[in-house]
């Protein structure tokens, strides 16, 4: 079957029909399948397949689609997926082809709507620094500073749009933590920097007349945020979507949704424009405002993602109003292996701003015993505090309002 | 943007690595047992030659195959592993200040003047892995593995990336060092972030699954010495009825070696609820994971109909 064709442009073919199914191959990746045809060239399907696997794909989840495509144009030959017996592999059917984009340059900084640089709210700032830029925040606000405290749940579609754009330039920041990485200080540190401190000496005849010290960088805390996309949680999920690619872009943040299952969002949100991310991240969770399976969603998240090293040390935030169809039980289970991973738990309740509220609902309950700290987020004003509330450090008192 | 036609693997290479069939059989003399899947990536890293992006669970064996593949080529392996805050003084090179300094005073003690061309030479040179690997004198090629390059920060990512591309690199004091013999290269990656697409981009892709019951009680045979075979298929069984348990962490191939030794220690000739209650800590490593499984039952584990 192989001998008849020109390795090139077999390789060029193949490689062509999986960019239009939306994987990111490119001329490259092309080039080195039809070198290695040539290098040896593959007496059985089977070696057809890995040398196309190997040298078209490039990770994990594109692993679906590819197979779906070798299939079909080496048809009945074998099926790839089977063969591999990877029960966990996606089925090809279930798989869908991710939008293309060219973004492959460094995540920037956050851009403001309105070419300002964007106002910072919680991040290293407290006190006096804290208070004018939240001034700032409000002065952007303008016209929209009436919405400051509605709740999303009462905004307007058009609302929505303009809050969409004013929660966007919160950035979430996590608290600082000591790295291993150090620098070097004059003032008097932790350490003496023995080889600047010898350098240094070079200069005075190898007699060291001035210590240098080093001191430990810090650096945030990384992110990530877990934001139920339910049904019961639309209303809110609409805008908090937008808290979660100002994070991305901003602040690095890793974003997941769920509701009936988990989605890693961080690439889809991880573009410079917000409608386009807004778009993608649509495109790639399918399962929005379905029910909430909060403990399985959880167990994805920690066995999945949090135990290879996401949440370790980590802030995370869980933006969900609690009401799940599985077993409280399961529920705390899952908090508990969260919290022996987690530096915080931050849970953001919309519903705790309705009057009378209390967080009795099964899942709700069983979880608030595992969080650090429990607030609304209901409105812009709440989304301040959360802010706040993020970058707070674990000595602090957690701020039960 | 695009690569430059390469002149593929040396001849030397070439040599112990004709074709993929005869790399399998090169690994399992050196009791690496592999499947076509990850010998067709090998055997694409090494003759492109292109480095290899290798993925998989944790204990699938990613660390092991360029291990490997540098006992076949007869080459050493260089290993850099990368954690947070991982810099070029740590990975590529760093000046031997202290020996600097002795030398300046000694010259000074016997009245000789030292020029400062002389103080920076390949002597006070210190080689971290990535120069190790670069100035490797042959005549093979040495294997390069960037272990857990996620771990890293993403500027030392794209750093290390460009330095490989070029195969060379500039200290400002000496002038640039190309490689004679380019490393080759396997990288892996436990996926805790993405790694960046312009690095994906330059490497081959491999995701290791975990090895069928059958290829595990081999491999267990392979690396526990004295082992009777029915009992190492019985404990690959095991473990991977383990494995669709709900676990923190599930037993890898370390794992399954580990409870045969540990077994074949006690004297167990079979795996019975008995033995894999006594045994059940070199297998599950913590005390959630053993409770889940103690619930399931000894039996269930061992094999034994329910």
């Amino acid at each position: 079957m192989i001998g008849t064709v020109q390795p090139a442009s077999m390789a060029a073919a193949f490689a062509d029909a999986l960019h239009t199914a939306g994987l990111p191959v490119n001329p490259e990746r092309a080039g080195r399948f039809a070198r290695a045809l040539m290098l040896a060239p593959p007496r059985t399907v089977d070696r057809l397949y890995w040398m196309a696997r190997i040298s078209l794909v490039s990770d994990h989840s594109q692993l679906g689609i590819f197979d779906a495509l070798f299939t079909a144009v080496f048809t009945g030959v074998l099926d790839p997926a089977e063969q591999r017996g990877d029960p966990t592999a996606p089925s090809a059917i279930q798989a869908q082809p991710r939008p293309r984009s060219d973004s492959s340059g460094p995540v920037g900084r956050q851009q403001s709507v309105t070419g300002d640089p964007p106002p910072r709210i919680g991040g290293d700032g407290a006190g006096d620094g804290a208070d004018c830029e939240r001034e700032g925040v409000l002065a952007v606000a303008g016209s929209e500073e009436r919405l400051g405290d509605t709740s999303f749940a009462e905004l307007t579609d058009d609302e929505v749009t303009q809050m969409r754009r004013l929660v966007q330039r919160i950035v979430l920041a996590a608290p600082l933590r000591l790295t291993r990485r150090t620098r070097a200080t004059h003032r008097v540190a932790e350490r003496i920097d023995v080889r600047r401190t010898l350098r240094r000496a070079q200069r005075t005849g190898g007699d060291p007349v001035r210590p240098v010290h080093r001191t430990r960088r810090r650096r945030h805390r990384r992110l990530v945020l877990l934001c139920d996309v339910s049904g019961s949680m639309e209303p809110y999920a609409r805008v908090f979507l937008s808290l979660l690619q100002g994070a991305v872009s901003g602040a690095s943040a890793e974003a997941f949704v769920f509701s009936t299952r988990l989605t890693r969002l961080t690439r889809a949100l991880a573009v410079q424009d917000p409608d386009e991310a807004l778009a993608r991240a649509a495109a790639a969770a399918p399962d929005w405002s379905g029910g909430t399976r909060l403990a399985e969603s959880l167990r994805r998240f920690v066995t999945d993602h949090g135990r290879r090293g996401i949440a370790r040390g980590a802030v995370v935030v869980i933006l969900s109003d609690g009401w799940a169809t599985d077993e409280p039980a399961d529920v705390a289970v899952q908090m508990a292996r969260l919290r022996r991973l987690a530096y915080r738990i931050v849970w953001v309740n919309p519903r705790q701003a309705a009057p009378g509220f209390a967080p009795t609902v099964g899942g709700m309950a069983a979880a608030l015993p595992f969080c650090d700290a429990f607030v609304s987020g209901h409105s812009y004003a709440a989304l301040e505090e959360l802010a706040a509330t993020v970058a707070a450090t674990r000595n602090l008192p957690p701020s039960h309002s | 943007m695009t690569e430059p036609a390469r002149p593929g693997a040396e001849a030397g290479v070439v040599e112990r690595v004709p074709d993929v069939d005869a790399l399998v059989g090169a690994l399992d003399s050196v009791d690496y047992l592999t499947d076509t899947g990850l010998a067709t990536a090998l055997f694409m890293a090494v003759r492109l030659p292109q480095p290899l992006l290798l993925e998989g669970e944790a204990g699938v064996g990613k660390t092991e195959a360029a291990k490997a593949l540098a006992r076949i080529l007869d080459t050493p392996l260089i290993r850099l592993q990368c954690y947070e805050g991982i810099d070029a003084a740590e990975a590529l090179y760093e000046w031997n200040y202290t020996k600097q300094l002795l030398s300046i005073r000694l010259a000074e003690s016997q009245g000789e003047r030292l020029a400062q061309t002389e103080l920076f030479t390949a002597d006070y040179l210190l080689q971290r892995p990535l120069l190790r690997a670069l100035e490797h004198p042959g005549p093979r090629p040495a294997v390069l593995l960037i272990d857990e390059l996620d771990r890293a920060d993403d500027d030392f990512e794209a750093f290390t990336f460009e330095l490989l591309a070029e195969s060379s690199v500039t200290i400002p004091e000496l002038g640039t060092v190309h490689a004679v013999h380019p490393p080759i290269v396997v990288l892996t990656s436990n996926r805790t972030r993405d790694l960046h697409d312009a690095l994906k981009r330059r490497c081959l892709y491999h995701w290791i699954d975990f090895p069928s019951p059958a290829r595990t009680a081999e491999i267990i045979r392979r690396r526990v010495p004295g082992s009777a075979e029915p009992l190492a298929l019985a404990t690959a069984a095991a473990v991977s009825r383990l494995r669709t348990l709900e676990l923190d962490k599930h037993p890898g191939i370390a794992e399954a070696i580990d409870w045969v030794a540990a077994l074949t220690l006690l004297g167990a000739h079979r795996l019975d609820a008995e033995a894999v209650g006594a045994t059940l800590g070199s297998v599950l490593k913590s005390r959630d994971d053993q409770a889940v499984a103690r619930e399931r039952g000894m039996a269930w584990i061992a094999g034994a109909a329910q």
